[in-house]
């Protein structure tokens, strides 16, 4: 019984990697309606911007850790004004072919500036221990993660339920028409949506490098991962996106322990179950 | 649409392909004169001969690559300044595998059909050896494995199945398997569990360990075993899986930046308070002890395809120093075993005279080269390089940047390396 909770901590920290992915991920699908593939790369921008200031400020992480996502933000800025725009109206595929041409893009560009090879950093000072929980030693940090995810989680319902940008937010996503004839300036908005959703996909990445080696392709298994988290939790739902990180994290840890054989799959196979019986998630709302 | 303009425009496409290929084509695809006409000049066997390499040159496995690049880099330009083979220029390139066995087939493939590759090298995955392996009879050109590991390359495909194309250079699985229990028979460690890389190499190496280890020591027990896909960024679950069982030593198959990853989370999981020793097969890999540093473990036991202090020659000496000078590094082991593999394609081309494959396999067969990592006898019935690694406990040394081993255990290769006809363990 020890050794199963002791596992499900280990689950929950792995899982607030995916929602920070995920929560971008679905919000931006939510509102603007696009599927953007290049997500995990925003999480691997992350991770390698956060590193690179980390190196360059005195290898303070805290400070690394405050400019790399927000460089990302501006990564998605440039994304969203000059490239996504022009896709909205489009079919999916078009977004798929858009947004998979940034995934190479960015790709190659960690490969020319920082090389082919994974970097590692050591841990944040003060966070680099361990404690004593359920009689074995647990990492102080994943501990920090665990409390960052719902630390997110009530930030965005912040903004979205009690700020008057996020009722913008939720009013757009429901009629664009509307909210533009109210004088809503909505390409302004979705900018700014698409950048607080690479924000924080880039957080997750920036919060990976203590343990986890920074290297190219690193969003290509996230973005798998992510994607999988907000069919099940229904696409354009955050509670869904939240609840189906945590899932996929549980399962994850305790297919390991007991269906190794099966670990693998065991994601997709609760995604095609999820989608024959809710097929629009478990929290998502019908479309009409 | 008419018919005619159908015919009009076959025409020209067929046309204009043909005189692409036909004038074009041959300056392109082979910008240096053929073979044939090579022999009639100053009676060279053909120039340059081109050696086909690849590697994992990307992600957390990439320091691999870049090492191997490093080996073959610096035998490619001392050959060539000193005369080349026989008067031919050696020309290398080098291609992704991914750890990927079909992306490392269509690499091989591209190599012999496209590029004009005389021989093949290289290869990390044990995987990806075998999905070459497979396909080199029928390509035809002598291949020399640097890397990848397991027995199946050596004793099913060229032993059983005849392959005689496929060679290796570097030590096998018996090294991570067979002589690790034999090492670790002194341990008091009984309790022994895996975190394993859940591919071809990982299942093998632990199969050998545990085999050796149950008929020297009756007394252990295998308690546990979790196995991590490639690309696991977190072995949380793993490590925890592994721990509830109590165990006093893990074996861990994990290599290159994956291995960095596991041990410093495991670390953080307290795991080196709990046990008694900790053994990885690839922990001597410069990478690993690069990307460690201080974090490494002195519980930790490890070896790997050649240790640069080891043996204690002067052709081994003067390697690490020539490679130090040219690069400001200490030799990784696939650095070491690339770099021989080079060498081995020049033996064997001076003593057939030719670059014909048959020619090559038989110059190949028995011989004995001395190497950095000592004198290397490739046997003749599997074609694999018989030579000894030590292995080792980590220690942290002021002389140098990195970690190295400590109470150095060599077993003679004879004792470890299983012989033909290889029954089962």
């Amino acid at each position: 019984m020890r050794t199963f909770l002791f596992q499900g901590l280990v689950g929950l920290s792995e899982a607030m990697y995916l929602w920070m992915v995920a929560a971008g991920l679905s919000l931006i699908f939510g509102v603007l309606r696009v599927l953007n593939f290049a997500h995990g790369s925003l999480y691997m921008l992350g991770a390698y911007l956060t590193f690179y200031f980390f190196g360059l400020l005195g290898h303070n992480f805290w400070l690394g850790l405050a400019i790399g996502p927000v460089f990302v933000a501006g990564i998605g800025l440039l994304m969203e004004r000059f490239f996504l725009r022009w896709v909205y109206r489009l079919e999916v595929a078009y977004q798929l072919l858009l947004t998979f041409a940034f995934v190479l893009i960015f790709n190659d560009l960690v490969k020319l500036i920082w090389g082919p090879i994974y970097q590692a950093s050591p841990m944040p000072p003060g966070l680099d221990s361990s404690l004593s929980i359920l009689g074995q030693a647990y990492p102080l940090y994943n501990l920090f993660i665990i409390l960052v995810g719902p630390l997110i989680a009530l930030g965005l319902w912040f903004l979205l339920e009690k700020t008057r940008w996020g009722r913008l937010i939720v009013a757009s996503a429901s009629d664009r028409e509307m909210a533009s004839a109210l004088g809503v300036n909505v390409p302004r908005l979705y900018t700014g949506v698409f950048m607080l959703g690479a924000w924080l996909a880039a957080l997750g990445g920036a919060l990976s490098i203590p343990i986890r080696p920074v290297s190219p392709g690193m969003g290509e298994i996230i973005i798998i991962e992510a994607f999988i988290v907000a069919v099940i939790g229904g696409l354009g739902s955050l509670k869904g996106a939240f609840i189906g990180a945590i899932l996929i994290g549980l399962l994850h840890v305790y297919g390991v322990f007991y269906i190794p054989v099966f670990e693998m799959a065991l994601a997709f196979i609760l995604m095609a179950v999820v989608l024959i019986l809710r097929p629009w998630g478990l929290f998502g709302t019908r479309e009409v | 649409m008419g018919s005619k303009e159908v015919g009009r425009r076959d025409f020209l496409k067929y046309g204009i392909s043909l005189v692409g290929t036909g004038v074009l084509g041959s300056q392109l695809v082979y910008p240096l004169d053929p073979v044939y006409a090579q022999t009639e000049k100053k009676g060279k066997i053909k120039d340059p001969i081109r050696i086909g390499a690849q590697a994992t040159l990307s992600g957390p496995f990439g320091g691999y690559g870049q090492f191997m690049k490093m080996g073959a880099q610096l035998a490619v330009d001392e050959i060539n300044s000193s005369g080349g083979i026989l008067g031919s220029k050696v020309e290398i390139e080098f291609r992704d595998e991914e750890l990927k066995p079909d992306v490392a087939a269509k690499n091989a493939r591209y190599f012999v059909d496209d590029w004009g590759a005389d021989f093949l090298t290289g290869l990390d995955a044990s995987s990806s050896a075998l999905g070459v392996g497979a396909i080199m009879g029928e390509l035809d050109r002598v291949l020399i494995v640097t890397h990848g590991a397991t027995e199946k390359l050596t004793e099913n495909l060229v032993y059983k199945q005849g392959i005689k194309q496929i060679f290796r250079i570097s030590v096998p699985v018996y090294q991570d398997g067979i002589a690790a229990a034999i090492v670790a028979k002194d341990f008091p460690a009984k309790r022994w569990v895996t975190i394993g890389a859940d591919y071809e190499y990982g299942h093998t190496a632990w199969n050998f360990f545990k085999a050796t280890l149950k008929k020297l020591r009756p007394d252990v027990e295998f308690v546990e075993e979790a196995w991590a896909k490639f690309l696991t960024s977190d072995f949380g679950a793993h490590i925890t899986k592994v721990m509830a069982a109590n165990p006093d030593g893990i074996y861990s198959t994990q290599w290159a930046g994956e291995a960095v990853t596991l041990i410093k989370q495991a670390k953080l999981f307290g795991v080196f308070d709990k046990i008694q020793t900790w053994m990885t097969p690839m922990g001597a890999a410069m990478d690993v002890l690069e990307g460690l540093g201080k974090e490494y473990p002195e519980k930790a036991w490890v070896t790997c395809r050649y240790w640069f202090q080891y043996p204690d020659t002067p052709e081994n000496k003067a390697f690490v120093d020539r490679f130090y000078k040219r690069w400001n590094k200490y030799p990784h082991y696939v650095s070491e075993t690339t770099y021989s593999a080079i060498y081995a394609i020049k033996a064997a081309v001076e003593k057939a005279g030719t670059v014909s494959t048959p020619e090559i396999i038989k110059a190949l067969e028995g011989m004995t080269l001395m190497t950095p990592a000592g004198k290397r006898y490739i046997r003749p019935e599997d074609h694999q390089a018989v030579y000894q690694v030590p292995w080792g406990r980590i220690t942290h040394n002021p002389e140098y940047p990195f970690p190295t081993l400590t109470d150095l255990k060599v077993i003679p290769a004879e004792e470890y390396f299983r012989k033909p006809p290889f029954v089962e363990a």
